[in-house]
């Protein structure tokens, strides 16, 4: 089933982000020269200036730093009660998302999680959608 | 991390050389309630504009001054109005203008009055948010625009303030254990601070029960952790302190300290990961030492508070209490009127009015004047106030004291 969702930012360097989801790949841009990772996309590496990114795999793998549930609607795509959740990546960015197959109530900072696709679109067309479930 | 200045003999060389000599704000009240039989103001009515609330302010500051516009010499300018504009409908034909929030403002108006671009700078500001339907979460978030770090989140439903500070908070309950009851304090705190202030829109009393059987917004946030959305306008005047006619007590600006932390601010990692310590440290190194006074000795203070839980985190890095201990620090009536360290005594943003930073700066110098003096609402004997603006990608502070 696919889910609506609001609109994502597009354009040069998004796209990538997005066509690389769309084939189940979660990568995000990494510096040639000094090796940060960039999220989100962006023109020019922020710690040595340069402009040569490879997009590298993520390991998907990921912890629980903290989350939210709205109780009002902000979107109407997204109804509450909504629950949204900020992971840090084994590789080190913070990523911003949703829970998917459990709830984030009473869950503890640190609980494993891994990224996951979810079917979705948007004005622009089908896209997958980067979400969390939990580690086994 | 912040970057870190710290010019100790610089910024000394400006302490006390400006002071605020006037303030004033509109009628927030009367404008909140304008809507049939005394009701809310409807969203979108279109009814106050900016230019007329922040003119409205003004004339008060003056008069509270004891000046007239064509002794301004310098404008600050804040919320949604242009300098050419407001500087055309308050007839003034200033040398200095800039735009910025308050502190921002006062900071840089020190600055230029003491290069000798100016002497006498009014600080304007108005902003018709409610009358305009001004949006902070959502489609239409401060223009749509990715402005704001978190509006690149769509895709996920999360963009909003609300939701950013409930993160926040979230985070200081999994890592320290504080709870919603503890946070509830912030809230009943200020809104009992309002209920002493004929200016405040809500003045009405309620408890901490009140405060845990009240809605969520967004979770761990109730609705009483959010600020007011209403139209108003504020202004206040410095002036160099030996120019200072003497009409009112000169209330000296003693201390400022600003310090930035914008890596990795879409990741929301200064706040969510480092709760902005790092940039509330710079900023005490560099606002205390100037002034010469640190926590201990603040009388009254102030904070940002677009949400509750700024007051907890900016007490926690300014140091009146340690990182982790803010939720219990806030208990048993010490933040106030009476107790130890009295916060926001006008109501705030929560509870006076949602003046983005503005309406805190004439609330700490009434009480460094002691113009309640005799009232419940007085701070006796409060002779240096601080005020902490402590939101999005930036950390600045301003410490007054009282003249003579
Ligand atoms: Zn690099």
């Amino acid at each position: 089933m696919t889910e609506r969702r609001p609109n994502r930012t597009l354009g040069p360097d998004h796209d990538t982000f997005w066509a690389y989801c769309n084939q189940g790949e979660f990568r995000l841009q990494q510096c040639n020269t000094c090796s940060k990772i960039q999220w989100p996309p962006t023109p020019m590496c922020n710690e040595c200036l340069s402009d040569e990114f490879t997009w590298t795999p993520m390991s998907g793998r990921a912890t629980i730093n903290t989350y939210c549930t709205f109780e009002r609607p902000y979107y109407k795509e997204c109804p509450p009660p909504w629950e949204a959740i900020l992971v840090e990546l084994e590789e080190g960015p913070l990523f911003m998302s949703n829970p998917k197959g459990f709830s984030v109530e009473g869950k503890e900072r640190g609980t494993p999680v891994k990224v996951t696709f979810l079917d979705c679109e948007d004005d622009a067309g089908p896209f997958k959608l980067p979400v969390f479930e939990l580690a086994d | 991390m912040a970057n870190r200045v710290v010019e100790h003999d610089r910024l000394k060389k400006l302490k006390d050389t400006v002071a605020v000599v006037g303030v004033g704000e509109s009628d927030y009240v009367g404008d909140y309630r304008s809507g049939a039989k005394g009701n809310a103001a409807e969203k979108g009515s279109g009814a106050l504009n900016s230019y007329q609330l922040a003119a409205t302010a003004l004339k008060r500051a003056l008069d509270d001054a004891g000046l007239t516009k064509d002794d301004i010499d310098g404008l600050v300018v804040g919320g949604p109005m242009s300098t050419e504009r407001t500087c055309e409908v308050l007839g003034i034909n200033a040398s200095w203008c800039v735009s910025g929030d308050a502190p921002r403002g006062i900071i840089a108006a020190v600055q230029a009055i003491n290069a000798g671009l100016c002497h006498t700078v009014a600080l304007v500001y108005g902003n018709a948010q409610r009358s305009m339907n001004t949006q902070y979460g959502g489609p239409q978030a401060m223009g749509g625009d990715g402005i704001l770090s978190y509006v690149y989140y769509a895709p996920w439903g999360m963009t909003s303030q609300g939701g950013l500070y409930s993160m926040m908070f979230r985070r200081h309950q999994l890592v320290y254990g504080t709870t919603e009851e503890q946070l509830g304090a912030v809230s009943v705190a200020f809104r009992k601070h309002a209920s002493m202030n004929p200016n405040a829109i809500m003045k009405e009393r309620f408890t901490i029960e009140d405060y845990m059987n009240s809605r969520y917004i967004s979770e761990p946030f109730h609705l009483f952790d959010y600020c007011l959305i209403n139209d108003g306008g504020v202004a206040f005047i410095i002036q160099r302190r030996d120019m200072a006619n003497g009409k009112q007590i000169p209330i000296n600006i003693s201390g400022i300290g600003w310090s930035e932390m914008d890596i990795d601010s879409t990741q929301l990692r200064p706040r969510l990961k480092d709760f902005y310590l790092p940039a509330h440290h710079a900023v005490r190194e560099q606002v205390y030492p100037m002034a010469g006074y640190g926590p201990k000795d603040v009388d009254v203070y102030a904070t940002y508070d677009s949400f509750s839980t700024h007051l907890l985190f900016s007490l926690e890095g300014f140091g009146f209490c340690e990182p982790g201990e803010g939720g219990a620090f806030i208990q048993d009536g010490r933040i106030e009127i009476g107790g130890e360290i009295p916060c926001n005594t006008s109501g705030g943003m929560l509870s006076e009015s949602y003046m983005q930073s503005w309406n805190h700066q004439p609330e700490l110098v009434r009480q460094l004047r002691h113009q309640y003096a005799g009232t419940e609402r007085e701070v006796k004997g409060a002779e240096v106030g601080q005020y902490v603006h402590d939101v999005a990608g930036k950390c600045l502070s301003v410490i007054y004291t009282r003249g003579n």
